[in-house]
C-alpha cells in the first residue's frame, strides 16, 4: 500500500489515472436559519452579562486597593474580550455552520475557531430527535440529533428553522424507517 | 401474569417434535433441544441450592464480621450478639438464598428465551433467538466444584445480558449448542429479507453472504489458536502485573524502612560505619531481586491461571469461541458477523522482547466490546490469529502511510509543552524556597531530552492504512496499537481540525462504530487523506459530498510508507 488511493474505488470517488486527485469535502448545502446568529448572541450575552458581574463584583469587593493598578486592565481586557466575542463569534458561527441532508447520508459542520465536520449514512441511522429550548422557540429555531449505534457518532443540526426541522425530521424518520436491521 | 403459564419443571414434559419446524433447506441434522424441552418453564437445576446460601453468606460475612467486633462486649465481658445471634442470621441468609432459585425459571420457544425472575417485582426477559449475539460460560471454582456454569446470552447493541446463574454443565452445554443451531436457523431464514447492506457493507462482508446454509452448514470447527506454553515468557512483560509488582515494591519498602539499621557507636565507629553501609546496599538489592522474583512468580501464575487450556475456535455456525481458565473456566462465544475489527496492542515492555496481545472489536457483547483473545504472545501469533480473525491478510502488517512533517511537528510541540508544565511546576517551589537557580533549568533539559525522542517515536507509530475491507489506525509511542475496523463496521464519519490543525491542514479523523470503543481515530492526519480516507471507505456515505471540481497538487509532503512491520 504505497499509494493511499484505495483498490476499492468507485464512480465518485475514482482518482485521475495518475492518482494525484485530493478528493476535497465540499461545503454542506445548506446555512443554519439566519436568526441563529440572534440566537447565538442572545445566549452567549447572558454568560457574559454573569461573567461581567462576577468580574466587577470581584475588582470591588475582593481585590485589595493596592492591587487595582494591574487588576483594573486585566479586568477591562476580559469584559473588551467577551463584548468582541459577542460581535464576532454568532456571525463567524453562522458563516461555518452548515449541513445538508441527502438521501443517503447526513453532513453537518460546525464551530468557529475549532471546526468539526460530520458525515452519517442514514443506514446506519437509529434514532432523529429534535430539540427546542425556551430560547430557541423564542427565535422559531429547532435542532435535530441523528444518533446512530455508536456513542461517539451522534450528529446535532444546530438552530434550524422550526418549519424546516420538522420537514427534515419527517424526511429522515421516512429514509430511515425503510433500513432494516439493526444499523451496527 | 396469567399470560405465563406457571407448569412446574416435574410435569410430563411434552414431546418436542411437533414444536420444532420442519427442516428447511439443506438437511441436517439439529441437535435436540435441552431435555426438559420447549416452551416448558424450567428451574435452574437443584444444586444451586448449595451455591447460593454459600454465596449469601459469603455477602454478608463482612457486614456480620462489622456487626460482631463492632457491637464488642458489654459491661459483664459477654459479647453482647451471642453466637446463637449468628446461628439464626445464618439460617436466615440462607433460606433467603434459596429464593432465587424458587424465583427464577427460564424456557425456550421456537422462537424466543425467556427468563423470568423476581419474587416481588417481577420480571421477564426475552431474548429472539436470532438476536442472539454471544452466548457466554463461566464456571467461578464454586461453580466447577458443583459442575455448574453461568450462562449469559448477550443479544444487539444493548450490552446488557440475560444471566443464567447457573445451569448444570451438562445442561449448558446443550442449551449453548441449541441456541446456536437456532440461532443460525432463524438468521439464515430471515437473511433473505435482511436489506442493511450498503455498498460498504457488500465489499466489507462478503463473510456475511458467506454464512449461507449450504456453505457453512457442515463446515468443520477450525481451530484459530491454542495456548502454546512457550508464550509463558512474554508473561513477564505484561505492564499488569508490573503495577501488581509495584504495589508489592512499595509495600516491601515500606518494611524496609522499619529496619533498624542503626548500630550503636563503639570504638570500632569506622568499621561499623562500612558495614552499616554496605547493609543497606546488601537490603537494598535483595529487595530489587526479591520485587523481580515475585514479579516473574505472580505475572506467570496469573498467567497460567486466566488463560489455562486456551482454545480459539471457528464454529462451524459462524461464531467464534473462545475458552479459557484454569480455577474460573470461561467460554465466549460471539457471533463472526459482529466482529468488526481487531485491535493489536504492543505495550512497552512487551514490544521490547516483540510481543503482542491480541483483541477482537465486536458490537452486542458488553464489557465495552471488546474481547482479549490472545494473551501476551509472539507478535507473529498474534498477527496470524488477527487475519484468520479478520479473513483478510495484510491488515496487520501492511505498511502504513505516514502523516508527513506537520504532524511530526505537532508530536515535537506537544512533547514541549508536557516539559513546559513540570518546569514551571518546579519554578514555584524554587522561588519560594530560594533553592538555585539552575533546578528549573535542570528539570526543564531532563525532561525535554526524555520526551523528544517520545515524540519521535510517538511520530514514527503513527500511521493510517486500507486494505479491501478494513481501515487501519495506529498511534502510541513506547508501546503501540494498531486498530482495524472493518468498512462494514464503519457507521459515520467525523473530522475534527483545531485553529492549530487547520493552519496546517491536518485534522482528527474518527471512524464511529458500534463495536469496541464506538470509534477509531486517526490523529494528525492530512485533511486530503483523511477524506480520501472516509471517500474510499464509504463511497456510499462520502461520495457525494466530494467536490469533484478541485484538482489539487500532487501531494508533496514525506507521507513515504514506513518501512515493513509494525
Amino acid at each position: 500500500m504505497s499509494e493511499l488511493a484505495s483498490p476499492v474505488t468507485t464512480a465518485e470517488a475514482s482518482p485521475a489515472p495518475d492518482g494525484v486527485a485530493d478528493p476535497r469535502l465540499r461545503e454542506p448545502a445548506h446555512h443554519v436559519a439566519p436568526e441563529a446568529i440572534r440566537y447565538w448572541a442572545v445566549k452567549s450575552l447572558i454568560g457574559a452579562v454573569v461573567q461581567w458581574l462576577v468580574v466587577t463584583g470581584v475588582y470591588v469587593f475582593v481585590i485589595p486597593d493596592d492591587w487595582k493598578i494591574w487588576a483594573g486592565p486585566i479586568a477591562v481586557t476580559l469584559v473588551a474580550i467577551s463584548v468582541v466575542e459577542l460581535a464576532v463569534v454568532p456571525q463567524w458561527r453562522y458563516r461555518v455552520h452548515r449541513w445538508e441532508v441527502t438521501d443517503t447520508a447526513v453532513y453537518t459542520r460546525s464551530g468557529w475557531l475549532n471546526r468539526e465536520q460530520r458525515i452519517a449514512p442514514l443506514s446506519r441511522v437509529q434514532t432523529v430527535d429534535s430539540t427546542r429550548g425556551p430560547l430557541m422557540r423564542a427565535f422559531h429555531l429547532a435542532s435535530i440529533t441523528v444518533t446512530t449505534a455508536s456513542a461517539a457518532g451522534p450528529i446535532t443540526i444546530d438552530c434550524l428553522n422550526f418549519d424546516v426541522a420538522r420537514r427534515v425530521v419527517a424526511d429522515l424518520t421516512e429514509i430511515t424507517g425503510r433500513t432494516e436491521g439493526d444499523a451496527t | 401474569m396469567s399470560e405465563w403459564p406457571r407448569s412446574q419443571p416435574d410435569e410430563a414434559p411434552p414431546a418436542h417434535e411437533p414444536h420444532m419446524p420442519p427442516p428447511s433447506g439443506q438437511a441436517y441434522d439439529l441437535p435436540p433441544p435441552p431435555v426438559e424441552a420447549i416452551n416448558e418453564w424450567q428451574r435452574l437445576t437443584p444444586r444451586n441450592l448449595l451455591l447460593y446460601p454459600v454465596r449469601t453468606l459469603g455477602q454478608l460475612l463482612v457486614p456480620l464480621a462489622i456487626a460482631f467486633f463492632g457491637f464488642g462486649r458489654d459491661d459483664s465481658g459477654s459479647f453482647m450478639l451471642g453466637p446463637e445471634t449468628f446461628v439464626v442470621i445464618a439460617a436466615v441468609a440462607g433460606a433467603l438464598g434459596v429464593i432465587p432459585w424458587l424465583t427464577t425459571y427460564y424456557r425456550l420457544t421456537e422462537t424466543q428465551i425467556q427468563v423470568r425472575r423476581g419474587l416481588l417485582n417481577r420480571k421477564l426477559l426475552t431474548a429472539p433467538l436470532g438476536r442472539v449475539r454471544s452466548v457466554d460460560l463461566e464456571s467461578k471454582l464454586m461453580h466447577r466444584v458443583l459442575r455448574l456454569s453461568k450462562v449469559s446470552i448477550g443479544t444487539g447493541v444493548d450490552s446488557t445480558k440475560i444471566d443464567l446463574d447457573a445451569l448444570s454443565v451438562d445442561q449448558a452445554g446443550q442449551l449453548y449448542d441449541y441456541l446456536m443451531a437456532r440461532k443460525r436457523q432463524l438468521s439464515d431464514a430471515g437473511s433473505s429479507s435482511d436489506s442493511t447492506s450498503t455498498a460498504g457493507e457488500q465489499a466489507g462482508s462478503s463473510r456475511q453472504a458467506g454464512t449461507a446454509p449450504v456453505d457453512d452448514a457442515d463446515a468443520p470447527d477450525v481451530e484459530l489458536a491454542r495456548i502454546d506454553w512457550s508464550w509463558l515468557r512474554y508473561a513477564p512483560f505484561s505492564l499488569a502485573s508490573l503495577v501488581v509488582v509495584a504495589g508489592i515494591g512499595a509495600v516491601a519498602g515500606q518494611f524496609m524502612g522499619e529496619i533498624d539499621v542503626t548500630v550503636q557507636a563503639s570504638s570500632a565507629q569506622e568499621l561499623y560505619d562500612w558495614f552499616t553501609g554496605q547493609a543497606l546496599l546488601i537490603l537494598a538489592l535483595l529487595t530489587a531481586v526479591a520485587v523481580l522474583i515475585g514479579w516473574l512468580l505472580l505475572s506467570t501464575l496469573t498467567y497460567i491461571i486466566s488463560w489455562w487450556n486456551l482454545r480459539l475456535t471457528r464454529m462451524g455456525e459462524g461464531t467464534l469461541r473462545l475458552k479459557r481458565g484454569l480455577l474460573t473456566t470461561n467460554s465466549t462465544s460471539v457471533e463472526e458477523a459482529k466482529i468488526r475489527g481487531v485491535s493489536m496492542t504492543e505495550p512497552a515492555l512487551l514490544r521490547l522482547v516483540k510481543g503482542a496481545e491480541l483483541f477482537t472489536l465486536s458490537t452486542g457483547v458488553g464489557d465495552g466490546g471488546q474481547t482479549k483473545v490472545l494473551p501476551p504472545c509472539p507478535r507473529a501469533v498474534a498477527v496470524r490469529v488477527g487475519h484468520e480473525v479478520l479473513e483478510e491478510q495484510g491488515a496487520l502488517t501492511i505498511s502504513l502511510r505516514r502523516h508527513g512533517p506537520a504532524a511530526r511537528r505537532r508530536c515535537y510541540i506537544r512533547g514541549f509543552w508536557a516539559t513546559l508544565v513540570p518546569t514551571v511546576g518546579i519554578i514555584v517551589p524554587t522561588w519560594w524556597f530560594d533553592w538555585p537557580w539552575w533546578v528549573p533549568l535542570l528539570v526543564f533539559a531532563v525532561w525535554l531530552a526524555g520526551s523528544l525522542p517520545l515524540a519521535e517515536m510517538e511520530y514514527r507509530t503513527l500511521g493510517h492504512g486500507q486494505t479491501q475491507a478494513c481501515v487501519v489506525s495506529r498511534h502510541g509511542a513506547l508501546g503501540r496499537s494498531r486498530e482495524v475496523l472493518e468498512r462494514a463496521g464503519v457507521i459515520g464519519w467525523v473530522i475534527q481540525q483545531s485553529f492549530f490543525q487547520r493552519r496546517v491542514r491536518l485534522a482528527t479523523l474518527v471512524a464511529t462504530t458500534a463495536a469496541g470503543s464506538e470509534s477509531v481515530s486517526i490523529r494528525d492526519i492530512p485533511l486530503d487523506d483523511a477524506v480520501a480516507l472516509a471517500a474510499s471507505t464509504t463511497p456510499e456515505a462520502v461520495g457525494e459530498f466530494l467536490d469533484e471540481g478541485v484538482r489539487s497538487r500532487s501531494r508533496t509532503t514525506d507521507a513515504s510508507p514506513i518501512p515493513h512491520g509494525g
